[in-house]
C-alpha cells in the first residue's frame, strides 16, 4: 500500500483485504489509546472487560440493493469475514491471558439491514457470523438496533436473546437511536453508540476523500464514543456536512474529536478544526 | 453508394406521380413545390433511401410525407389499402409527435373533403404516454402511419403481436436526425432500424435533418451497412435556402473597463430594445439557470413590459413541467407572447408559430447550433431568419465573430457520432432476446449492419453476451444476475425469466437519470435548484457557491438535499459547476485559431492600426466598434506576451500566492482540452509524485504544481501513440468516470429504475457511484460496462482521437509548442485562469494522502 501503485487504485476497498493493515481503538481505564499499525480498523476493544464491540454490520445490504434493482455482485459478507479475521489476528496478544477468547463480543445494533423480512441468504449469513463470533468468545451479545425488528427469530436459533443495551463497570453500550432512561445509563461514565455511521471528508484543493471515523465527545457528563459502521460497502455520513438524526448528537458534534479509521487510526483533532 | 443529389426533379415529374386528389389538395394549400420537395418527393416515391437536410420551416415534414400520403390515398381509392403499417415516423420528442399527427390528420381530412368520402387512412401516435386501451386498439385496427419515439419503437419491436403489423413497412421516416445522431439515443435507434429492416426488407429510410455536417456520415448513420459497405442513399442538401440576417452585438462599446452592474444595465436595456422593436422574440441561453435569470431581470427592470397582468414573457426548458411547456407553446402559436427564453428545448422543430427575431446570449459554441437556433425565426422558407448574438466578454466576442463568418460562408462544424457503445448494445440484445430466439452469428451480423457498430469486434460482442448471460457470477447466484438465456453449444440466445419482458418495457432508454441533489434554503421548503452529486461531495460547511446566478452558503446535507443560506456577502469559495456547459466545436475552435494566426502575422509585420482594422472588418463581418475591440484585445496580448494560434500552442508560466501556474493556450475546444490537460497533468503528477490541480476551458487549460516543471516539455513528452494508455490511467480515478459509469450501468440494465413493480427514484436509497464502480472493478477491471464508461469518457465527453492527431502534429512540428514566462496572466489567459472547470489528477494513494493530511492537522492542532 505504501508502494507507489503502477496503476491508480481507487480506494482501499478495491484492494484484496488481506493486504490491509488494520488499526483498533483499545479502551483502557477511561482513556482511549491508539495502538498504531495493527488490527481492526472498525472495531473497539474494551480491555478491562476483554470485550470486542462492533456495530452496524448491515448484513443483507447488497441483497436489499438487488431487490431495488441495483444488480451488483455481492462482496459484502466475504469482506466482513476478512475484516473480522484482521481484528482477531491483531488482538491475539491481548487474548493470551484469556485463553485466546474474548469474554464477550458485543454486536452493537443493525446486524441486519432490512427491517421487515428475512431472506434465505440473510438467515445463512447471520447464523454463520454468530457461529464464527461464538467460537471466539464466551458469550455473544446482540444489542438491538433500529433495523433489528425481526432479528430475534434468527438469534433465537442460537439461544441468543437480543438486549436493548449492555452495561458493565461504568461502560454503557447501546445502538444510539434512542436515549435510554435506565439507571445504569444515568450512572455510566462512558457510553458507546453506533447508528450514525460517522465518516469524515478530508479536503485539499479540489481533492476530497472520505474516510470512516470514530468520534469521541461528551454527553450529559459522560465520555461518548460513536463507532463507524462495520459495513464495508458504504463509507457513512460525513460529519462535516450532515445533520445527525441520533438524539445523542442533536446538539452537534463540532467539539467531538475525530479519529480516522484507515490502515490504522489517525487522530484528526476536533470536528471544528476540520471545518 | 452515398451521393448528393444535385439536380432537383421538375414540377411536371412530381405532378405525374401525384394522385388527382392529392394534387388538388396540395395546390389548394400551396402555390408550388418547395425546393426540398422537388428534391425529395420523387426519391421517396421510388422507395430510395434519402437524407434531406434543410432549415426549420423548409417544409421538410411534408416532403417526407407527401409521397406516403399519395400512396395511401391511391391505395384507398383503388380499394387495396391493407391493414398494416405502411410508414413508421420517428422523432425524438413526444411533443413533436403530436404536432406531426395534427399535420397529417388535417391534410387527410381536407383530401377526404375533396373526395367527398372517408378514405379510411389511419394515423396513430405511440409513445410512453399511450394508454393500454389505445395500444390494443392499434392492434385491432393498425395505423397506416405509426408515429413514435426511438424508445417506443424498440418496445414495439419486442412485442409479439405488434411485430406482425411491421412486416411490410415501406418507409421509415426519421425526423430531427441531427438531434439523434450525436448521442446514444441515436446509437440505440440505429440498431432498432436494423431490426425493423429485418422484418421489412423492402423498407426505405427517409432522414430529415436541420443544418448539420458532415452529411455523408449522417446519411451513413441513417441507412447503415449492407454486407460491410454503406447502403445506398441520396443526400439533398438544401441547408442554405433561407436568407439570413445575422449580427454580433456588444451591449457596451468597451468590454474591458466596465463594471458588472453597468454591463447588466446595458445588456438588459439592449435586450428590451430588441424585443420591443420586434413582434415575437426567442432568446436562447446556454444553461437552464441562465434562462430563469434573464426572465427575472427583464421583469424586475421593465415591469411595464414584462410584469403586467397580461403574460408577455415565458420560460421554456427541459426542467419545466410538460403542462407549462405546452401552454407556452400554445401562447406562442397564438402570437400572444412577446418573448420566450429557452435553453435547448426550442431548438427542435416544435411548432411555435411566427418568430421574427432570435437572440443568442453568449456563444452557441457550434455553427450548426447557431443556425438551428436562428432558423427558428422567419419560419417560412421565403422569409429571412434574423439572429443577433450578444457577447459579454472579449473571448466570446472573437469566438462569435468567427462563428458568424463560418455561418455566412457556410462552413458547418462536424459532429461526433458515438460508436461501439457496449451499454446500448447490451440493452438492444436483451430486447432482441426477449422477442425471439436468435443465433449469435446472425445477431452479430445484424448489429454490425448499424453504422454505429460497423466496426464492433467479436470479442467485445462476446463480452456483452457473457455479461447478459451472467457468466461473471458463480453459478448458484446467477439467476439473480443473468438477463438472457444463452446456450454456448447451439449458439442460440433467448428470453430468461418471466419478468424479463416487464423489466425491458419499464427500463428502456438511453437518457441517464442524473443523480441530482436538491438545494433548499435551510429551514424552509424553498427549492433554489439542483446540483450534481459529485459537486456536493466537494462542498464543506461554509463554502459559498453560485447557482442560477445567485450566491449560496452551504450549511449541511440531509440525504439528497443540500441546505443552504441565501444571504451571503462573501465571494464564492468553490468554482461553479460546469456540467451544463456546451463545448466549443473543434472545427470552429480551429477557425478562431486561424484568425489568431492571421492577426499575429499582421502584428509581426508591423501593419498599421488602420490596415489591421480594415482586415478585421473584411474578414469577420463585424461593425467598426467590434473591430476596434478585437484589435485592442489582440494588441494587448501581442505586447504582453505572444499570440497563440492554431499552429502554435503557447505555454505561459507565472506564480500567484506561492502556486506555480502554467497556462496552456490550446484553442481546440473543451473536449480536446479535457483530454490534453489530464494527460499533461498525469505526466507531471507522475514525475513529482503529487496530485496536480488542473482547470480547463474551450480556449486552453492550466495546471498548478509544486515544483518547477517544464510543462512544454511534458506536452512534447506525450507521444501520440501512448496517449490512449496515459489517458486510461489518468481518468481511472476521475469523478467523471464514476458518474458516467452509473449512466452506462443503467443503460446496460445493471441498475434498474423500475424493478418488481417498484420505481427506484434517483435520490431515494441512493447508492454512491463510488460503490457501484468499486464493485464492478472487483469483477474485472475490463468488465464490459466499465470499458464502455471509459470509452464514453474518452471519446464522447472528451475527444481523444483529435487530441492524438494534435500530438502527431506537434511531433511532426506542424504545430509548435512555445514557452514564455509572463509573471502574471496575459489577457488571453485571464478567462482560462478565472473561469475554468477545475479538477484534480489524483496520483497519490488514498492512504498516503490521508497521512499527509494527518501531519498537517497535527501541525494545526499543535498551535492551539
Amino acid at each position: 500500500m505504501r508502494v507507489q501503485a503502477p496503476l491508480p487504485v481507487c480506494c482501499s476497498f478495491c484492494k484484496p483485504l488481506f493486504t490491509l493493515f488494520f488499526s483498533l481503538f483499545v479502551w483502557k481505564s477511561g482513556t482511549v489509546l491508539l495502538l498504531p499499525g495493527l488490527a481492526c480498523r472498525l472495531g473497539l476493544y474494551v480491555r478491562k472487560l476483554n470485550a470486542l464491540v462492533i456495530g452496524d454490520v448491515h448484513i443483507g445490504y447488497e441483497e436489499a440493493l438487488n431487490r431495488r434493482g441495483v444488480l451488483l455482485p455481492r462482496f459484502h459478507f466475504q469482506d466482513v469475514l476478512s475484516s473480522l479475521e484482521g481484528v482477531f489476528r491483531f488482538l491475539e496478544p491481548e487474548l493470551v491471558q484469556h485463553n485466546g477468547l474474548f469474554s464477550e463480543i458485543i454486536i452493537n445494533g443493525d446486524l441486519k439491514h432490512e427491517f421487515g423480512s428475512i431472506s434465505g441468504q440473510e438467515w445463512r449469513e447471520v447464523l454463520k457470523l454468530i457461529d464464527l463470533l461464538s467460537s471466539r468468545c464466551r458469550r455473544v451479545v446482540i444489542v438491538k438496533g433500529n433495523h433489528d425488528v425481526v432479528l430475534g427469530h434468527i438469534a433465537g436459533k442460537r439461544n441468543i436473546v437480543l438486549v436493548d443495551d449492555y452495561s458493565a463497570d461504568g461502560i454503557f453500550i447501546c445502538h444510539g437511536h434512542q436515549i435510554p432512561g435506565k439507571v445504569a445509563f444515568r450512572k455510566a461514565k462512558v457510553v458507546i453508540i453506533g447508528n450514525e455511521h460517522p465518516a469524515v471528508s478530508v479536503r485539499e484543493g479540489p481533492r476530497v476523500e472520505t474516510f470512516k471515523c470514530f468520534l469521541r465527545g461528551r454527553f450529559r457528563g459522560k465520555d461518548m464514543i460513536v463507532m463507524p459502521s462495520f459495513n464495508p460497502v458504504t463509507i457513512g455520513t460525513d460529519v462535516l456536512k450532515a445533520q445527525f438524526i441520533s438524539p445523542f448528537l442533536k446538539s452537534g458534534v463540532r467539539n467531538f474529536e475525530v479519529f480516522v479509521a484507515a490502515d490504522k487510526v489517525y487522530a484528526f483533532g476536533r470536528v471544528r478544526d476540520l471545518e | 453508394m452515398i451521393d448528393f443529389k444535385t439536380v432537383p426533379n421538375r414540377t411536371e415529374e412530381l405532378l405525374n406521380i401525384l394522385h388527382p386528389l392529392v394534387r388538388e389538395w396540395f395546390f389548394s394549400r400551396f402555390k408550388e413545390f418547395s425546393l426540398p420537395q422537388l428534391f425529395g418527393v420523387m426519391e421517396i416515391h421510388s422507395r430510395n433511401n434519402i437524407l434531406v437536410s434543410a432549415p426549420t420551416g423548409a417544409t421538410k415534414t411534408l416532403t417526407g410525407f407527401l409521397s406516403i400520403l399519395n400512396e395511401l390515398v391511391g391505395a384507398s381509392e383503388a380499394g387495396v389499402l391493407e391493414n398494416r403499417v405502411y410508414a413508421v415516423y420517428i422523432s425524438p420528442l413526444k411533443a413533436l409527435n403530436e404536432d406531426i399527427r395534427v399535420n397529417l390528420v388535417e391534410p387527410l381530412k381536407a383530401i377526404e373533403g375533396i373526395a367527398g368520402k372517408s378514405l379510411g387512412i389511419r394515423v396513430a401516435v405511440r409513445t410512453g404516454d399511450t394508454s393500454p386501451s389505445e395500444k390494443s386498439a392499434m392492434l385491432r385496427k393498425p395505423p397506416h402511419i405509426l408515429i413514435t419515439t426511438p424508445e417506443s419503437l424498440a418496445i414495439v419491436l419486442s412485442s409479439y403481436r405488434f411485430v406482425d403489423l411491421l412486416k411490410a413497412v415501406e418507409w421509415c421516416v426519421v425526423d430531427e436526425v441531427h438531434a439523434l445522431a450525436e448521442n446514444k439515443r441515436g446509437v440505440h435507434l440505429s440498431v432498432s432500424l436494423e431490426r425493423l429492416q429485418l422484418l421489412s426488407p423492402g423498407m426505405a429510410r427517409v432522414g430529415l435533418s436541420a443544418t448539420i455536417a458532415p452529411l455523408d456520415k449522417i446519411a451513413h448513420f441513417l441507412v447503415g451497412n449492407d454486407s460491410e459497405s454503406p447502403r445506398s442513399c441520396k443526400i439533398c442538401d438544401v441547408q442554405f435556402v433561407k436568407k439570413m440576417d445575422l449580427k454580433v452585438i456588444c451591449p457596451v462599446p468597451d468590454l474591458i473597463d466596465v463594471e458588472h452592474g453597468k454591463m447588466q444595465d446595458a445588456l438588459y436595456t439592449l435586450i428590451d430594445d430588441l424585443v420591443q422593436s420586434h413582434r415575437t422574440t426567442v432568446i436562447f441561453t446556454n444553461t437552464r439557470s441562465a434562462t430563469e435569470r434573464v426572465i427575472n431581470h427583464l421583469k424586475e427592470r421593465f415591469p411595464k413590459n414584462y410584469a403586467s397582468d397580461v403574460q408577455t414573457i415565458g420560460a421554456h426548458h427541459g426542467s419545466l413541467s410538460k403542462e407549462h411547456r405546452h401552454s407556452i407553446e400554445q401562447l406562442l402559436r397564438e402570437g400572444r407572447l412577446r418573448v420566450v427564453v429557452s435553453s435547448t428545448s426550442l431548438e427542435l422543430g416544435i411548432d411555435i408559430g411566427f418568430i421574427d427575431l432570435v437572440i443568442l446570449l453568449g456563444s452557441p459554441k457550434t455553427v450548426a447550433r447557431a443556425l438551428q437556433r436562428i432558423g427558428r425565426s422567419g419560419h417560412r422558407l421565403t422569409s429571412v431568419s434574423k439572429g443577433r448574438i450578444i457577447v459579454l466578454d472579449r473571448d466570446d466576442m472573437v469566438e462569435c465573430a468567427v462563428l458568424l463568418k463560418s455561418a455566412i460562408e457556410r462552413r458547418i462544424d462536424r459532429i461526433h457520432i458515438p460508436s461501439n457503445c457496449l451499454d446500448v448494445l447490451a440493452q438492444q440484445i436483451y430486447g432482441i432476446a426477449i422477442s425471439s430466439k436468435i443465433h449469435v452469428n446472425e445477431l452479430y451480423a445484424l448489429v454490425r449492419r448499424s453504422f454505429c457498430y460497423g466496426t464492433l469486434s467479436l470479442s467485445d460482442f462476446n463480452e456483452v453476451l457473457d455479461y447478459l448471460s451472467g457468466k461473471y457470477i458463480s453459478l448458484e447466484d446467477r439467476n439473480i444476475y443473468a438477463k438472457i438465456w444463452h446456450d454456448p453449444e447451439t449458439g442460440f440466445i433467448g428470453r430468461r425469466g418471466r419478468m424479463s419482458r416487464v423489466i425491458y418495457m419499464t427500463n428502456i432508454g438511453t437518457i441517464p437519470d442524473e443523480t441530482f441533489v436538491t438545494v433548499k434554503i435551510a429551514g424552509t421548503e424553498q427549492v433554489v435548484g439542483k446540483i450534481d452529486e459529485g459537486f456536493l461531495e466537494r462542498l464543506t460547511k461554509g463554502d459559498v457557491f453560485i447557482l442560477g446566478g445567485d450566491k449560496y452558503e452551504f450549511l449541511y446535507a440531509k440525504g439528497m438535499v443540500a441546505c443552504v443560506n441565501a444571504s451571503v456577502y462573501r465571494s464564492p469559495t468553490i468554482p461553479s459547476w460546469f456540467s451544463e456547459m456546451l463545448p466549443l466545436s473543434f472545427d470552429l475552435a480551429v477557425e478562431v485559431g486561424r484568425f489568431r494566426r492571421l492577426m499575429e502575422e499582421k502584428f509581426l509585420h508591423n501593419r498599421s492600426k488602420a490596415e489591421i482594422l480594415s482586415f478585421i472588418n473584411e474578414y469577420l463581418y463585424v461593425d467598426s466598434n467590434t473591430a476596434d475591440s478585437i484589435y485592442n484585445y489582440f494588441r494587448e496580448q501581442f505586447l504582453f506576451s505572444e499570440i497563440p494560434t492554431d499552429k502554435k500552442i503557447l505555454v505561459e508560466g507565472f506564480s500567484d500566492k506561492g502556486r506555480v501556474y502554467a497556462v496552456v493556450h490550446s484553442l481546440y475546444g473543451r473536449r480536446v482540452n479535457d483530454c490534453l490537460s489530464r494527460a499533461v497533468a498525469f505526466v507531471i503528477a507522475r514525475s513529482q509524485h503529487r496530485d496536480v490541480e488542473l482547470g480547463l476551458t474551450d480556449n486552453g487549460f492550466y495546471v498548478v504544481y509544486g515544483k518547477n516543471v517544464n510543462v512544454a516539455a511534458a506536452l512534447k513528452l506525450l507521444q501520440s501513440e501512448k496517449l490512449e494508455l496515459v489517458m486510461k490511467n489518468a481518468v481511472e480515478r476521475a469523478e467523471i468516470l464514476k458518474r458516467r459509469f452509473r449512466h452506462c450501468a443503467s443503460r446496460a440494465l445493471m441498475i434498474l429504475r423500475n424493478y418488481m413493480g417498484r420505481e427506484k427514484r434517483v435520490g431515494r436509497q441512493q447508492v454512491s457511484s463510488m460503490i457501484l464502480i468499486n464493485a464492478v472493478r472487483r469483477i474485472s477491471p475490463d468488465f464490459c460496462i466499465l470499458k464502455e464508461a471509459r470509452r464514453e469518457v474518452l471519446e464522447d465527453v472528451m475527444d481523444m482521437p483529435t487530441a492524438i492527431n494534435l500530438l502527431k502534429a506537434v511531433e511532426d512540428k506542424t504545430v509548435k509548442v512555445k514557452s514564455v514566462q509572463t509573471g502574471m496572466p496575459s489577457p488571453f489567459a485571464l478567462k482560462i485562469v478565472l473561469e475554468s472547470q477545475t479538477d484534480v489528477l489524483k496520483i497519490e494513494d488514498k492512504i498516503e494522502f490521508l497521512k499527509r493530511m494527518h501531519e498537517r492537522i497535527l501541525e494545526k492542532i499543535k498551535d492551539k
